[in-house]
């Protein structure tokens, strides 16, 4: 095999940040090599650097042996080199055909060759094996069917070696499987695969070789075949504690913290989403709530944070009664909410660090007068709260928007959970798009706070997630909850039952 | 990202001077580019661009009398720029600030010659309330019908412009008529409700002094105080601000009224100072200059106070140079709204942010 792509010495800086630190990278001609890390870690600004979308501060870049420069997309497109990115970049008006030609059309003088369009798409997509129907418009075409409109407008572009960025995120199972398929065709062709990606059943699945990247450097490249999850895992946190410390913990489970009695909640549309739901959190313990979203798990954390008013029924915190209370007076009893919606209701992203962290808090007498804020005490406040759950922040005065996504929700925790107040934590979707480290991060902060003796109630559509925290868990469907008590071994058959309101029982997935 | 400790201090104040350095660029470089079109302009219509410009800036800012009559001209649009920059911090769409100005100002005018017996202080003292008062009634019924029954206020005080027009109007014309005027207008305030004169022989007053106040007491309400915390939250991120727990409702009345109160204050000032009583059509349209001048200072109570004054200067400077090279003054028309694109279009800014952040 020889050498289709030679990153070298390459180094990237941002304004305080090293994203990559002299970085080398070499791919062979039809490998399909998978590149790992947490976000942050440096492997998107390397993929830019390689599709021209970010220039190099040092290093250099070969590909097929001769050494080039590229300065844009389209001296990248130039050397063969094409990407799929995360998010597609598409006109949704056009047929998949268009897209594909968009900037290249095949023309007689000044007339495009509509027929000729088409053959050639269709040309392509046969020889690889993307199934594609050329005269779809995008908007009419299902998520995989746009990612094959992507790659395929790639290889019209001649493209020999092809970069995805996370291009499983947006898909379902099958789609993720035939887009292995499709890869794995791309490889023998001789296309040499590119793939970002933080799952790592995904990396073991399809890739020759792996490499992992941490803060910016390449922390090695293993033979796919020859690894585990685990050691992958490790190589990219640097650290073996995943998946150990969560069972190792013996919960002291006290009192009932909330009961929530026949309450029911109506969604935004009138229609009922949560039916006569009864169950109890208690002091020291994980309740996880299972199940596919949209089965009533947003109506029903917002109905007890006081966001939604509810129909009937009783939500008790600690025996007083907060149903269709204001959200500061269930806040003020001891409620806190880490919403599923983090950017659009956990921060104001365009509102500094120090304002996201005095929002529950600055109207006390420790913080303001009557009218004016005592600015000192709060920013004094939002440093404590920063260091103590290791908010990366350049300041306290830089919008939220700076912040990565997992500091972004280590900013909410520390909001709601650094003032040692509420007796129940709410968190939904706690780690949803968070790295591997964040998220452990994350999931250690909710487990030393119901160590302390909170109850937490986790609402997470992540099943590992949910088993790994809970100490029990309930499932919703169709806005019934239902019990499938203490976490043991059976408890992923008995979730994977109740999540398909017991229908599906015989082929019960390993989720 | 790393944490403020580990930088060094001329880094972090690098970090903190390159903001407002690269607004200054900004804005520098649009006016420019503002100037270069409106050059071409005035070339192509065969007057000689340098002798217009030339004219323009004598007009506004030559002599130390242009420039106080710019600034006094610079007093109410502060007024309305502040009553934007509250509205729209809190998010609430008061497009409604010409029409409360038409109010202010005929509340101030009535008190300056219907209230007697007062000292000069209190006399202006209580036109003005009588003016921020009447703004903020006249700005309660919109976001009153907002948060009732969900009428958008876009529309709702748009509309209540014209209602306030006609209806000072009506006022002058009959109930308040006066008989020793020609334009339509009420009586002429007392002397007690006029603020003094700060220039001889300039218009500049004492009401300049009262927006500059207003514009510290904006900017410390707004970025140090709780309601002015919850505004701006409410203003940034209505979702967040619910979830927090805040006043969100009331917040949003706050904002509109207080947007409301300041425009009352800018008509009043400009009656008090200036045309001493109230006539029709006194204001040529200072409550959309505020809208302007709210987006040029991106929604700093601080900001206002440039950005006014430079499109004061505009505005007087255009009267000269209309009269010496005989340039119509609509051209500076032209010129804010090659200013206006510019500013919303962020074209320098977005630019030089990609390149200096490397």
């Amino acid at each position: 095999m020889s050498e289709a792509v030679a990153m070298q010495g390459i180094v990237k800086r941002y304004p305080g940040v090293l994203a990559n630190d002299h970085v080398d990278l070499t791919v062979e001609a039809g490998e399909i090599r998978a590149i790992v890390g947490e976000n942050g870690a440096g492997k998107s600004t390397l993929m830019k650097i390689l599709y021209g979308l970010e220039l190099p501060d040092e290093g250099t870049i070969r590909i097929q042996g001769q050494q080039v420069r590229i300065r844009n997309a389209r001296d990248a497109i130039a050397h063969g080199v094409g990407m799929v990115h995360q998010h597609f970049k598409l006109v949704p008006s056009f047929t998949v055909a268009q897209n594909v030609v968009l900037g290249l059309e095949p023309h007689n003088g000044i007339v495009l060759d509509q027929a000729g369009t088409r053959a050639q798409v269709a040309q392509i997509s046969e020889r690889y094996g993307l199934k594609v129907d050329p005269d779809r418009r995008i908007m009419d075409a299902s998520v995989g069917e746009q990612q094959r409109a992507e790659i395929l407008r790639a290889l019209y572009r001649k493209a020999d070696v092809l970069i995805l960025d996370e291009p499983t995120a947006v898909l379902t199972d099958s789609e993720t499987d035939e887009l292995f398929a499709i890869l794995k065709r791309l490889a023998q062709a001789g296309l040499t695969i590119l793939f970002i990606s933080h799952k790592l059943r995904e990396v073991l699945a399809v890739s020759d070789n792996t490499t992992v990247m941490r803060a910016g450097k390449v922390m090695g490249t293993v033979r796919t075949a020859s690894t585990s999850a685990r050691e992958l895992a490790e190589m990219m946190v640097g650290r073996s504690t995943l998946e150990d410390r969560a069972r190792q913990r013996a919960p002291h489970i006290g009192e009932p913290v909330l009961e929530v009695q026949d309450l029911s909640v109506h969604d935004s549309r009138g229609i009922l989403a949560v039916r006569s739901a009864s169950f109890q959190v208690r002091e020291g313990e994980v309740l996880g709530v299972a199940g596919v979203e949209g089965n009533g798990q947003v109506e029903l954390a917002e109905a007890i944070t006081g966001l939604r008013p509810s129909a009937s029924g009783r939500i008790l915190l600690q025996g007083r009664d907060i149903r269709n209370q204001p959200v500061r007076t269930i806040r003020e009893c001891g409620v806190a909410h880490i919403p599923a919606d983090r950017n659009d209701m956990g921060v104001a992203l365009d509102a500094q660090v120090w304002e996201n962290l005095a929002c529950t808090h600055y109207y006390e007498r420790d913080y303001s007068g009557r009218m004016g804020l005592a600015l000192d005490r709060i920013r004094s406040m939002a440093g404590e709260r920063i260091a103590g759950f290791d908010v990366r922040t350049p300041s306290l005065t830089c919008p939220a928007r700076n912040l990565s996504g997992g500091n972004l929700q280590k900013l909410v925790v520390a909001r709601e959970l650094g003032d040692q107040r509420a007796r129940l934590v709410v968190a939904s979707q706690p780690t949803r798009g968070i790295d591997v480290a964040g998220s452990e991060a994350i999931r250690g902060m909710l487990l030393d706070y119901a160590a302390q003796g909170a109850g937490v109630l986790l609402l997470s559509a992540d099943l590992d997630e949910v088993l790994e925290v809970s100490d029990r868990v309930v499932v919703m469907y169709a806005g019934n909850v239902i019990d499938v008590g203490k976490v043991d071994a059976s408890t992923r058959e008995k979730v994977g039952h109740a999540m398909t309101g017991g229908a599906a029982s015989a082929e019960v997935p390993e989720a | 990202m790393e944490s403020t400790s580990t930088r060094t201090p001329q880094a972090r104040w690098l970090e903190a001077l390159r903001g407002p350095l690269l607004q200054v660029v900004n804005y520098v470089l649009i006016l420019l580019l503002a100037l270069a079109i409106g050059g071409v302009i005035i070339w192509l219509s065969g007057k000689d661009p340098l002798a217009a410009y030339r004219a323009l800036f004598v007009g506004a800012l030559g002599k130390p009398l242009a420039v106080a009559n710019t600034l006094d001209r610079a007093t109410v649009m502060i007024l309305a720029g502040l009553a934007a920059v509250v509205a729209f911090s809190t998010s609430v769409n008061n497009l409604g600030i010409e029409g409360q100005l038409y109010m202010g100002a005929f509340a101030a005018a009535w008190v300056g010659f219907g209230v007697r017996g007062l000292p000069q202080f209190l006399h202006i003292a209580l036109a003005l309330a009588a003016a921020a008062l009447a703004g903020a009634l006249w700005s309660w019924l919109p976001i009153w019908l907002k948060l009732r029954w969900g009428v958008e206020e876009i529309v709702t005080t748009l509309m209540f412009n014209y209602i306030a027009m006609l209806f000072t109007a009506y006022l002058v014309a009959f109930p308040f008529a006066s008989k020793n005027t020609v334009l339509p207008g009420t009586d002429e305030i007392l002397a007690s409700a006029t603020f003094p004169r700060l220039v001889r022989g300039s218009a500049l007053n004492a009401g300049f002094l009262v927006a500059l106040a207003l514009v510290v007491v904006v900017q410390w309400f707004l970025f140090r105080t709780k309601q002015g915390y919850e505004l701006r939250m409410v203003g940034l991120n209505r979702r967040f601000a619910t979830y927090s727990g805040m006043p969100v409702r009331r917040s949003a009345l706050l904002g509109m009224l207080l947007s409301g109160a300041l425009a009352g204050v800018g008509g009043g000032a400009i009656i008090l100072g200036f045309f001493l009583r109230f006539v029709t059509g006194f204001s040529s349209g200072y409550g959309w200059d505020g809208i302007i001048i709210s987006l040029l200072a991106k929604n700093s109570p601080l900001a206002v106070v440039p950005a006014s004054i430079f499109y004061a200067a505009l505005a007087n400077g255009s009267l000269e140079m209309q009269a010496v090279t005989q340039v119509p003054s609509t051209l500076v028309g032209a010129i804010k709204g090659v200013i206006m694109f510019l500013v919303t279009a962020r074209v320098f800014l977005d630019y030089f942010s990609k390149r200096w952040r490397t």
